[in-house]
């Protein structure tokens, strides 16, 4: 047998090993939406900052009911979100058909996902020194959409590349050959073809749009997004906090629904292609 | 005919005609849309990158922003108590980032080379993406209720010894804010390991094993060196959002633990427009300059890009 003395690290072959891995994981993974259960529970108890669930009561859902200043920040990042995501469907839908196609895809690529590297502070400072001091333009809607489509588009062309890259360009010749003008050739060859990762991109858009808080602080000018409202109103200890937590429970409600539609497309759809 | 007109031409200028027809051909060929899209994106992301740059090199005198390049802005910066600040960005975020490496090195081998089934795999990834979309403020506001005077974890903290009995919990403190920012980030971490991970060759851990080679030694001698670059990716990807951190600063910290993200908070709010642009270049210059490192060590350590080839093809 070999004596070499590494080959005697019996601790090495211990049975537990995979445990301890695993564990590391569930703890994890608890940590991570204990939160989110709690947050729905502490919703619908008396005093949710208290940390103690009971006694229980809807009160907070018709406070939110009452009031109405989270009407305008809430609509806001609905509009925002809806525009992100439809943007981010047809941008990511051409640039994707078009990249492949170009002579360096590589480099264009890299430059399309810089945003990813940069933190989202970073990104919102630099946006708000060019536009705000540099430019003089005044802040709004339409600056917090450039920020959140630089932070959304990447998502959406790497979803759609994943199809783009696997397409089989011999279709789109045998639809010229056939007579089909170029646009009957994307409506009847690529669209239903690329369909999942469109659907997959414009959710990215949304949900990432829907919660984005960083580059929304430094952007927003007067305009007031859903996460920023959150934000100002738990940082401030106002006694406004508890509807936050009826309102958190509510988007919960909404989001996490969409969240099974995007992943049934990325692993059941996308897997059939 | 219409070929011996360039012919002629052809002979007397060459360098001209050759430059000139290609060109107008690749002006019909050009993607309008494209590089249309292509030129806005440059403006938008990269030039707001350099034009923040350029910014921190000027100051602000009585509100006003003085545009003669100097370097008073940068040396405020290293004065005035914020080396401090920048020295405790840094080992907190380097904290975080080990912590994160450890736990999610051990999760993600056990989930690609364990044996998790498909359905475990599909979940777990789903369960770790999530995360991404959700606000953190109001997932984060529940760990004050939790971690504070009263909450209910304290007699578990008091029983590991990690709290005096009787002291005002672990809230707005270190402690709080690494536990905040290792939940946060850990699925940060845990994708692109679990990535390589489970792009290592399972037939290459066989031979191993078959060779004779403790699991210690597949692991630092197979595993360990082919997943190198989904390492060094989440590593890069948690460092950064580490040393922006602000929400778990913010809510756990409570004021007591300032960052880099709390002085960018407050240069923005006090109008300090050129110390803003200085503190976001330090954040990326510190960044470039860990890139850079990193892919220096990956390349001693193998070929970064055969990984890249994997995922190509």
């Amino acid at each position: 047998m070999n004596q070499h003395p590494r080959v005697h690290q019996r601790w090495s072959y211990w049975k537990g090993w995979p445990l301890l891995g695993k564990s590391v994981g569930a703890l994890m993974l608890l940590l991570i939406y204990f939160p989110l259960f709690w947050l729905a529970l502490m919703s619908i108890s008396e005093r949710p900052l208290s940390g103690i669930p009971f006694p229980l009561s809807l009160e907070h859902y018709a406070a939110l009911w009452q009031d109405t200043r989270w009407i305008g920040p809430f609509g806001a990042s609905l509009a925002m979100a809806l525009l992100i995501g439809v943007l981010c469907a047809v941008c990511a839908t051409y640039v994707g058909r078009a990249l492949p196609l170009t002579r360096r895809p590589g480099r264009l690529m890299l430059l399309l996902v810089l945003p990813l590297f940069i933190p989202g502070m970073s990104m919102g400072a630099a946006l708000f020194i060019l536009t705000r001091t540099v430019l003089g333009l005044k802040l709004g809607f339409w600056s917090i959409a450039v920020g959140h489509f630089i932070w959304a588009f990447p998502f959406a062309l790497l979803i759609i590349m994943v199809l783009t890259t696997r397409f089989d360009h011999r279709l789109i010749e045998a639809g010229a050959d056939l007579g089909a003008s170029k646009w009957q050739i994307f409506r009847d060859i690529e669209l239903p073809l690329l369909r999942p990762g469109i659907v997959g991109a414009t959710l990215f858009g949304f949900l990432l749009s829907f919660n984005e808080m960083l580059r929304t602080l430094f952007l927003r000018g007067t305009t007031e997004t859903m996460p920023v409202w959150n934000w100002i109103m738990a940082s401030s200890q106002q006694s406004q906090v508890p509807i936050i937590f009826a309102l958190t429970t509510l988007v919960l409600l909404v989001t996490l629904p969409l969240f099974l539609g995007l992943f049934w497309i990325l692993f059941v759809r996308l897997e059939r292609q | 005919m219409s070929t011996s007109i360039p012919d002629t031409q052809a002979q007397v200028a060459p360098s001209s005609l050759a430059a000139k027809t290609p060109w107008r051909a690749l002006l019909g060929r050009v993607d309008w849309p494209l590089a249309l899209f292509l030129a806005a994106w440059f403006l938008a992301v990269v030039v707001p990158l350099l034009g923040v740059v350029v910014y921190s090199f000027f100051e602000t005198k009585s509100f006003f922003t003085v545009y003669t390049p100097s370097l008073n802005t940068w040396a405020s910066i290293f004065d005035s108590g914020r080396f401090e600040v920048i020295l405790r960005t840094l080992r907190i975020a380097f904290t975080v980032t080990a912590v994160e490496l450890v736990l999610a090195f051990a999760f993600s081998l056990w989930l690609a080379k364990g044996h998790a089934s498909r359905t475990v795999k599909a979940m777990t990834l789903a369960l770790m993406t999530v995360p991404f979309f959700l606000d953190l403020s109001s997932r984060t506001i529940i760990w004050r209720a939790l971690l504070g005077e009263n909450g209910p974890l304290i007699p578990l903290f008091i029983g590991i010894g990690l709290v005096e009995p009787g002291s005002a919990g672990i809230l707005y403190s270190e402690w709080a804010v690494h536990f905040g920012m290792v939940i946060a980030l850990f699925p940060t971490m845990m994708l692109p390991v679990y990535i390589a991970i489970s792009l290592v060759d399972d037939a290459l851990i066989d031979a191993s094993n078959d060779l004779g080679a403790s699991p210690w030694q597949t692991l630092t001698g197979v595993i360990i060196p082919l997943s190198l670059p989904g390492v060094i990716a989440g590593v890069l990807f948690t460092l950064g959002s580490a040393m922006a951190a602000w929400v778990e600063p913010s809510m756990l910290g409570g004021g007591f633990v300032n960052l880099l993200s709390n002085s960018i908070e407050s240069a923005y709010s006090a109008l300090r427009y050129p110390v803003l642009a200085a503190l976001t270049t330090l954040i990326m210059l510190i960044l470039g300059v860990l890139v850079l490192a990193f892919v220096l060590i990956g390349r001693r350590f193998g070929d970064l890009s055969s990984s890249f080839r994997i995922l190509r093809s």
